[in-house]
């Protein structure tokens, strides 16, 4: 499970990094987005393999065979977080699309030399 | 004080970020309440110090709250030690300068409408950071503060400005990104995020092996958001397409907070435990002689005033990454390792005051000249000769000429070097003092001093700075001169009674350098008896050792 996990991550890693090699603006942003998404995923895999295990609820009968909840927790917090700045990001694409026109990096640069 | 009041730190700014926001139609009336916010924050922020200042021992200075009552190392801490109560109370104190520069001079295009709301929960994020007492609520409160920063870079932007702008946020994501997993895999070896249980497990020698790469990839978190060498590019091209005011606030604040994080992390949490400083020391000693050196050499070339200051930022900061690994080294004596940090600390506060004291003087230079381009300026000592006066107070304070604040800062840094024989960093700082006067000198030579140019530019200078809204239509400059003799007020006294400064630096570094008691104030004193045993097993171990020799 652990390795499948690893394996996801590194492969979600990649993608972004390859997106946000490119020129184009909206891709840039989306590359940062899955890298989010990557990151959420390699804290998942730090409450280690839940194979056996059961979901964390206010029993306290078997407290030994609980998944570790708390980078369930980290997780929450940092989707949130997120959100806010894919909104934010968002945002400013539509304001500079809207203002330049384009979002190709090499356009966005040639602009300001004139 | 009641420790629990602490909270009021981030509760503070908070309400007064939410009532910005609901009177965001009414310009003055926010002015209004958030300057009383804002004093009200810096009179808590002093009450603190004194509390912490005059406790009576060790323990009783680290003030500690646990949100909803949650055991440490479980639910949410919050911490005022006396590091935390000196930034809380330097950097409040530089808030409400900029404040009301901000309130007086930024143009209406900046200042207008949410402004002042995005300034207060700047601020909540920042102290957030200082009395956060884990690392995941560092992580949130670096969030909050970032967002802030990211709206404040592009509220009335230009077109540079918005150019500079995906780059800065980009790459602080990419770094909030890297920090937030890192901080997944730290407690998937350790099994804590809390500041003092991790500072125990150093203690106890029990951190295992494996989160060392994990520490040095926070290292690379944190020396992005401080901007140390290799890290710092994002920095002089973004600094410099802000206005004074708001370029003012975020050199006070955001690389501060990132140098309070490195000495937080490395010296208190992560210092104790031999292996990573080890590992981090000679990282950190090499960073901070490029850092300073070459950030110097970046100012020298530099020709317009807030380039030139925005460089300088950099190069400040190998001054503190200087005293953070020389109090982590092994083998040093405690007392040099307290000087070491306690000039870090006394170098970070000095810092906050003077460098926004000269952003905000390049801002009125502009205000009175049209440019800050130092090729279109000239004889400003005549037309200007308060602030051709504060403003060589506080440059010949940043080059550290004594009795100036910025002396008693490299005097320590300078000295504890010598103690600890660190002669290559030692002849760097030397270096990178004497290059900072001279690029202090320039701009006064070439704005105060030289005569105004002959072809007089002021008036085209004038209309392009105010279009480009760098500058306010009808600027009342009064209001921006309260604020820099502020900072000058906050720079001299930390020059004139640097013994008092220095001091709580060394009371702050003692309780960072040996940390017992921060975890006995946070954790209680089981744990502390635990690191004792286990400190006497140790000691036995060496003795059967030896003994079998």
């Amino acid at each position: 499970m652990t390795v499948l996990t690893a394996i996801l991550v590194g492969l979600i890693f990649a993608c972004s990094a390859y997106m946000m090699l490119g020129r184009e603006l909206k891709g840039v942003c989306m590359g940062v987005f899955l890298l989010g998404h990557g990151a959420n995923l390699a804290i998942l895999a730090s409450s280690r393999s839940p194979v056996g295990l059961i979901p964390p609820v206010l029993d306290g009968s078997a407290l030994s065979r609980y998944v570790d909840p708390l980078p369930q927790a980290l997780i929450l917090t940092a989707i949130v977080i997120g959100f806010a700045v894919q909104a934010f990001l968002l945002t400013l694409l539509v304001l500079t699309w809207r203002r330049q026109e384009t979002l190709e990096l090499s356009e966005l640069a040639e602009e300001q030399s004139h | 004080m009641n420790p629990h009041l602490i909270i009021l730190f981030v509760i503070l700014p908070m309400a007064a970020g939410i009532v910005s926001v609901l009177l965001h139609s009414f310009k003055q009336a926010q002015r209004v309440v958030g300057l009383l916010f804002l004093l009200a924050n810096a009179a808590c922020a002093a009450w603190a110090l004194a509390t912490v200042v005059t406790a009576p021992d060790a323990v009783s200075r680290i003030l500690t709250s646990q949100m909803g009552n949650w055991p440490a190392p479980f639910g949410i801490t919050i911490v005022v030690d006396p590091l935390s109560a000196i930034m809380l109370t330097v950097s409040s104190v530089t808030c409400v300068a900029v404040f009301i520069y901000c309130s007086t001079q930024l143009p209406t295009r900046f200042a207008g409408g949410y402004f002042y709301a995005l300034f207060h929960l700047l601020m909540m994020g920042v102290q957030w950071a200082f009395i956060t007492g884990d690392l995941f609520n560092l992580f949130v409160a670096f969030e909050i503060m970032l967002m802030a920063s990211y709206v404040l870079f592009v509220v009335g932007t230009t077109r540079e400005q918005v150019r500079q702008a995906y780059k800065y946020i980009l790459l602080n994501l990419l770094g909030s990104t890297l920090f937030v997993t890192a901080l997944g895999w730290l407690y998937g070896q350790l099994g804590t995020l809390n500041m003092a249980d991790m500072s125990r497990m150093a203690m106890m020698g029990t951190l295992p092996k494996s989160s060392i790469p994990v520490i040095a990839l926070l290292l690379v978190v944190f020396g992005g958001k401080t901007a140390i060498f290799p890290l710092w590019f994002w920095l002089p091209d973004a600094y410099h397409t802000l206005p004074a005011g708001i370029v003012g606030l975020f050199a006070a604040l955001l690389t501060k907070v990132g140098a309070y994080v490195l000495i937080r992390v490395f010296v208190m949490i992560f210092g104790p435990s031999q292996e990573v400083s080890q590992v981090l020391v000679p990282v950190l000693m090499i960073s901070a002689g490029v850092t300073m050196f070459l950030g110097v050499l970046g100012a020298v070339s530099m020709h317009t005033v807030r380039r030139i200051l925005s460089i300088h930022i950099i190069s400040q900061v190998g001054y503190m990454v200087m005293g953070i690994g020389m109090g982590m080294t092994i083998g040093a004596a405690t007392g040099s390792k307290e000087l070491a940090v306690a000039g870090a600390i006394f170098f970070v506060i000095h810092n906050m005051a003077v460098k926004c004291c000269l952003f905000l003087c390049g801002g009125l230079m502009q205000t009175h000249a049209g440019s800050d381009d130092l090729d279109r300026i000239g004889g400003l000592l005549k037309k200007a000769p308060w602030l051709a006066t504060l403003f060589m107070i506080a440059a010949m304070s940043l080059a550290g000429l004594p009795p100036l604040s910025g002396f008693f800062g490299k005097f320590v840094l300078i000295r504890e070097a010598i103690t600890q024989e660190r002669w290559v960093v030692m002849t760097f700082a030397i270096l990178t003092s004497l290059f900072t006067l001279l690029s202090m000198l320039k701009i006064w030579s070439y704005g105060f001093w030289s005569p105004a140019p002959e072809v007089s530019l002021e008036k085209a200078d004038m209309r392009r700075a105010i279009s480009e809204g760098l500058m306010h239509e009808r600027p009342r400059i009064a209001g921006g001169m309260v604020a820099v003799v502020l900072l000058v007020g906050v720079s001299l006294s930390m020059g004139l009674g640097a013994q008092k400064y220095l001091d709580i630096s060394t009371l702050a570094a003692q309780s960072l350098v040996n940390p017992e008691p921060y975890i006995e104030a946070v954790l209680g004193k089981e744990r502390i008896r635990e690191i004792e045993a286990s400190r006497l097993q140790a000691s036995r171990l060496t003795m059967d050792t030896e003994g079998v020799r």
